[in-house]
């Protein structure tokens, strides 16, 4: 898995490219903007083609400690298959998701802006 | 292609867990070529690509020890109606009933046995002569 950064009004995408599972999930912790930054990230899920309950658990985790810096990730363009795992595991009630990225961008650009 | 079995054996690490993952695809889709489906393909694939992967993390994260893990053998069975995967590891006994997480307390993990539950018809474990063996089986739907 690779993980790509772009920027879109200020405000950081990240976009893993391949499978979040047992193998992969780390990866996600060891990215300095999903982990280590209080800043706002939209977590594009385009380029995922598959993830498993690891993978989740990863996401739930960056998620946590986000909003502990009161800051948040949103995540945006997951897959039927990967939408699946979120419904069966009521995640959806952790996270805001969005159908795009720059919607996703423009929510966290708003938000950052009322704090 | 009715009563056949496949066998695979892998280390027990997590390294190899997209190839247990992918062979349980690619396997539910040759049992699917065998028979009349015409709709649910991709979630038959999804359910058994998704199941295995989560068996195999969890015998895989518990082999020990773990610079000469023990293997971990996958099967699939082609029946009539059904195919059916199992997993079987050496690893200490365990539960099948882990408590469902509470999402709201942001739980990062015991997701894994509630995505098998969900996606495959039957699941059942077994202990027997100092193994675990996971055994899910599930119907496509034919039409």
């Amino acid at each position: 898995m690779i993980i790509k950064e772009t920027k879109l009004d200020n405000i950081t995408i990240v976009a893993p490219v391949g499978t979040l599972d047992a193998s992969t999930a780390s990866l996600l912790n060891e990215n300095k903007v999903l982990s280590e930054t209080s800043a706002t990230v939209v977590l594009d899920l385009s380029q995922v083609d598959f993830l498993d309950s690891s993978g989740l658990g990863a996401l739930v985790g960056i998620a946590r400690k986000k909003r502990e810096k009161k800051a948040d990730m949103v995540l945006t363009s997951m897959n039927d298959n990967v939408r699946k795992v979120f419904e069966i595991t009521q995640a959806f009630q952790l996270f805001d998701v969005y159908d795009d990225a720059r919607s996703a961008a423009e929510h966290c650009r708003t938000k950052t802006a009322s704090q | 292609m009715k009563d056949s079995t496949i066998t695979l054996c892998l280390p027990g690490n997590i390294r190899f867990t997209r190839l247990a993952s992918l062979t349980a695809s690619k396997t539910a889709e040759l049992f699917l070529s065998s028979m009349k489906v015409s709709k649910g393909i991709d979630d038959f694939q999804h359910a058994f690509e998704l199941s295995v992967s989560e068996a195999f993390t969890n015998a895989a994260r518990y082999a020990s020890p773990s610079s000469h893990p023990q293997p971990v053998t996958i099967s699939f069975r082609f029946e009539e109606k059904q195919l059916t995967a199992s997993i079987t590891d050496s690893n200490p006994a365990f539960t099948i009933e882990p408590p469902v997480p509470d999402i709201e307390n942001y739980p990062e993990g015991g997701y894994g046995l509630l995505l098998i539950r969900s996606l495959m018809d039957t699941v059942s474990c077994r202990r027997e002569n100092n193994t675990n063996t996971i055994t899910m089986s599930k119907q496509p739907e034919i039409h």
